[in-house]
């Protein structure tokens, strides 16, 4: 720094990792476009591995405390996103859970409905497209002559990043949508007072309905639930009330209710509101009251017209929900 | 679980719990828990020196919750919530665990009574640490009153009421007051006439100033809570009218059980049988005659028409046994030479006066014959053109054993009370509760006989039960003293464990407001949520179930209070008392 001038405000030192993702996470990074200037003029990218070419060993090399934020997404499957998520950690002073996954376990997190061996079996044998005669699955160690390859683990149990290191902030969201990304980035770069550890940030408090803007009365009776193909959407009429399933009033808002803007009902991907401990048990209760019937079979037959029940109402929280998973067989227990 | 300081008393309930639950030992394991600063057990927690104790040690030891394992919370949680704020404690920071009707009462093995006992406790001790202090609301109350039937009971009640100088708004159904009494020529034992009482008293409650008759009047719907019920009708078909009330008392009686169903009385098919009804009709006509005008030789009474028997109403009606020896009574002074059966189950001639009837009625050449009213009902059939009489009845006689066959010109058919068709309906708009067969169920069978679950709700005369006209009285006295006392006190605590919504988190999807039975939810156009009307809530929890943004929460039972129990419930790794049961599982 030359002596004389006003120091320059140091850079924020930014990292963004994967776990167990699809990469939607970190394109709504780059889904920021031209505003990446904006992001970089007040921040460096010390770790990116989607955008750098920097190791895990140079992140191992990093001080304790070195970077300033981490947005982890991805949900932990295997010994690779677990060992990294307390390496980052350690390494940051703000760790995010950045997206579904993180937040809640995410699509992946449908894998609790299964486990490792039910899933390898799909996988490596079972797929219409796989031959495998030697029925080979993936294993932690391999013997070879030039010596001993390591594969991560894959677990039983796909993890939220809550569970297994300590989150400071969620940023909700399949993905979170940039303009909450820039607003948090925005407030960190500011200075501006954080809110308290382990809430939710870039999402509200009042759910989907509240921005909502179709027609909601109280008459919530449905014969049959549809799927949004079934019927002829109105564009009007608040979708449970057309009786197609709209996780909506169990689901944050904050992303400018994107899904039903775009007449397709909101699958939950903000997660719960606060107070709300699970989601799908949420709306599983909402939705029964909804079932116009009074005899017993009439309302099996409404509720057997929900496709996918456990998809649907767990699709992005089954990790961090009550059920947490189907119940293990004893021997396959980790 | 939430840092607290808890006393946990386990009762004995004399040998009821102790015979069954390791008490001593309970309260020594318990004492171990985290939180838990006393564990006491003690013979009787209800009695005086049982709340004392309670008492003493919130002062000694500082306590900021209690849990008290004894019986249901239905019968002692107030007495407790009360040992509390005496104590200076909020009411509200007790939590029962019920080790009487849920563990002694229903167990064998004392061993795992013992556990599932401790399991109970630990569940109450993790809830209560989440308890929070809640403030009762008092509401004014009305001090008019709504009565539904003008029957003797409501009639009666309507009296007692506007004799204090309190409002009466009296709705009639029929044209005309007086009910089923109307219809009845002599009461027993006495053999007064119904005519001689009813009348003056229909005049009365016409007249008075305080009561305001609607006849040909039904009702529809009632809104509010005690103290501030609402509804609208429309007399006579007319134009609308709005009531406001603070009370209701439903009198709304009941309905003569058709016996057509019961082939082997012919009812329908044989025009001279009849029922208890229709002869009332005969002896208010002044004449007791046969279809085809004659004057009978041969008279039969059958008891137990539709009353006592599994096909039709296993009930006793009551009244019915008496009504007959006033027939058999009225038949003789009428027809001195005429033979009089009585055919009957039981003789079941109780109250005072009753049973004298009976052993008059015995003097006066009537003929008792008894039969089984399960298995042999007697069968009723045309008799052959050679017989002196109309009807054979064929019976076996069950104090001879003997097969008979009973003459008869004309048969009277006892039949049954039961409760009305529209029963449901009113169940529905008073929100009262009904028992199987269709009468209302009081709040308590002993202790709370004419008040219903529905606070500021009661129930009297025959729409809760078979009854004669003084117990019908009797009640409705009950329920306007009950009623005098609400409106003389001015106020009503109200019962706070009611849902609330958050404002800051309710989406104004309007899940809720359908599930309230109680329509206690409003929706707010202007805020965009709903809101609970604390008065009217009974804290069901329905909403707070339906409710999918966990905007509305029940107050004493919320998630995070639920949730802890359950895991205290769970968690039973700690405790002694449950390692020899784990390892046997």
């Amino acid at each position: 720094m030359e002596k004389g001038k006003k120091a320059k405000k140091e850079k924020l030192k930014l990292a963004i990792y994967w776990g167990a993702a699809c990469g939607g996470c970190c394109v709504s990074v780059l889904d920021v476009h031209e505003r990446l200037l904006e992001i970089v003029a007040s921040a460096d990218l010390v770790f990116w591995p989607l955008a750098l070419d920097i190791k895990y060993k140079d992140v191992e090399e990093m001080p304790d405390g070195f970077i300033d934020v981490c947005l982890f997404n991805g949900a932990i499957r295997n010994s690779e996103n677990e060992l990294m998520a307390v390496l980052l950690r350690q390494k940051s002073k703000i760790l995010v859970a950045y997206g579904s996954c993180a937040h809640m376990g995410g699509i992946p997190g449908l894998a609790n409905f299964h486990d490792r061996d039910s899933i390898f079996e799909r996988v490596y044998m079972d797929t219409e497209s796989t031959i495998n005669p030697e029925k080979i699955t993936p294993r932690p160690r391999f013997e070879i002559p030039e010596g001993e390859l390591e594969l991560p683990a894959f677990y039983n149990d796909v993890l939220t990043l809550g569970s297994i290191a300590c989150v400071d902030y969620y940023i909700p969201g399949c993905p979170p949508e940039s303009e909450r990304l820039m607003e948090v980035f925005r407030a960190i770069v500011s200075g501006a007072e954080l809110p308290y550890k382990e809430s939710v940030i870039g999402a509200l408090d009042k759910s989907q309905c509240d921005e909502c803007k179709r027609t909601k009365t109280d008459n919530k009776s449905v014969k049959k639930f549809y799927r949004p193909w079934e019927i002829e959407d109105d564009g009007e009429t608040c979708f449970l009330e057309q009786g197609v399933l709209c996780m909506g009033p169990a689901t944050r808002g904050g992303c400018g209710v994107r899904c039903i803007e775009g007449n397709a009902p909101c699958r939950g991907c903000y997660g719960p509101p606060p107070d709300v401990t699970d989601p799908g048990a949420k709306m599983m209760s909402a939705i029964a009251t909804m079932v116009d019937s009074n005899d017993p079979e009439e309302i099996n037959m409404i509720l057997n017209s929900i496709e996918d029940i456990a998809g649907t109402f767990y699709r992005f929280s089954l990790p961090a929900s009550i059920l947490r998973r189907k119940v293990m067989e004893e021997t396959n227990v980790d | 679980m939430k840092d607290s300081r808890i006393g946990v008393y386990i009762c004995w309930c004399g040998n009821n719990i102790a015979k069954m639950v390791d008490v001593e030992q309970l309260a020594e394991e318990i004492g171990k828990l985290e939180n838990v600063i006393i564990s006491r057990d003690y013979k009787y927690m209800c009695s005086d020196p049982g709340q004392e104790l309670v008492i003493k040690d919130i002062k000694e030891h500082q306590l900021d919750r209690i849990v008290v394992a004894a019986c249901s919370p239905r019968i002692h949680e107030l007495t407790f919530r009360k040992a509390l704020e005496n104590a200076g404690l909020n009411q509200y920071l007790l939590e029962m665990a019920n080790i009487r009707e849920h563990v002694s009462w229903v167990h064998t093995d004392r061993e795992i009574a013992t556990v599932k006992a401790a399991d109970l406790i630990r569940a109450a001790i993790e809830k209560v640490s989440y308890h929070e202090p809640l403030e009762k609301l008092s509401v004014d109350i009305d001090p008019a009153t709504l009565i539904i039937g003008g029957g003797v009971a409501g009639m009666s009640a309507a009296l007692s009421i506007a004799e204090a100088g309190k409002q009466v708004y009296l709705l009639e159904r029929d044209e005309k007051l007086g009910g089923h009494a109307a219809d009845i020529d002599l009461s027993f034992p006495y053999l007064n006439s119904v005519a001689s009482f009813l009348g003056p008293m229909i005049k009365r409650v016409s007249e008075h100033k305080h009561i305001k008759v609607y006849k040909g009047t039904t009702i529809e719907d009632i809104f509010g809570y005690i103290g501030n019920f609402e509804t609208s009708i429309k007399p006579n078909g007319g134009g609308k009218e709005e009531l406001k009330f603070g009370h209701i008392i439903v009198a709304t009686g009941l309905k003569a059980y058709d016996p057509t169903p019961i082939e082997n009385y012919a009812y329908g098919r044989i025009k001279d049988v009849i029922t208890s009804s229709e002869f009332e009709q005969m002896l208010l006509s002044g004449k007791i005659l046969t279809k085809q005008g004659k004057v009978p030789e041969h008279v039969a009474i059958i008891h137990c028409v539709g009353s006592r028997n599994n096909d039709t109403h296993e009930y006793c009606s009551r009244t019915c046994c008496t009504t007959a020896l006033k027939y058999a009574n009225q038949l003789r002074s009428a027809l001195p030479d005429a033979g009089i059966y009585d055919l009957y189950a039981d003789m079941r001639a109780f109250g005072k006066g009753c049973e004298e009837l009976y052993t008059s009625t015995s003097g006066r050449n009537i003929m008792f014959l008894m039969f089984d009213p399960e298995k042999n009902l007697p069968v009723v059939s045309e008799a052959k053109q050679d017989e002196e009489c109309e009807m054979i009845i064929r019976m076996e006689e069950k104090m001879s054993g003997e097969n008979i066959e009973v003459p008869a010109d004309l048969v009277i058919l006892m039949t049954a009370m039961e409760a009305r068709d529209d029963a449901k309906d009113i169940s529905h708009i008073a929100g009262i509760s009904m028992c199987g067969n269709n009468f209302y169920i009081e709040k308590h069978p002993k202790l709370d006989p004419v008040a219903t679950t529905t606070d500021g709700v009661y129930i009297v005369g025959t729409c809760q039960g078979p009854k004669d006209i003084p117990e019908s009285i009797s009640q409705a006295r009950a329920a306007a003293a009950r009623v005098l006392a609400g409106i003389l006190r001015g106020t009503v605590a109200v019962e706070v464990t009611t849902a609330v919504v958050n404002e800051d988190i309710c989406c104004g999807c309007q899940t809720c407001i359908s599930v309230c039975p109680y329509s206690a939810i409003t929706f707010d156009e202007e805020k965009n949520v709903s809101e609970v009307n604390e008065v009217i809530c009974k804290g069901c929890g329905s909403c707070g179930s339906a409710c999918p943004t966990g905007a509305i929460r029940s107050r004493h039972y919320t998630d995070r209070q639920i949730l802890s129990q359950i895991k205290g419930m769970l968690n039973r790794g700690k405790l002694k008392i449950t390692q020899t049961i784990i390892e046997e599982a």
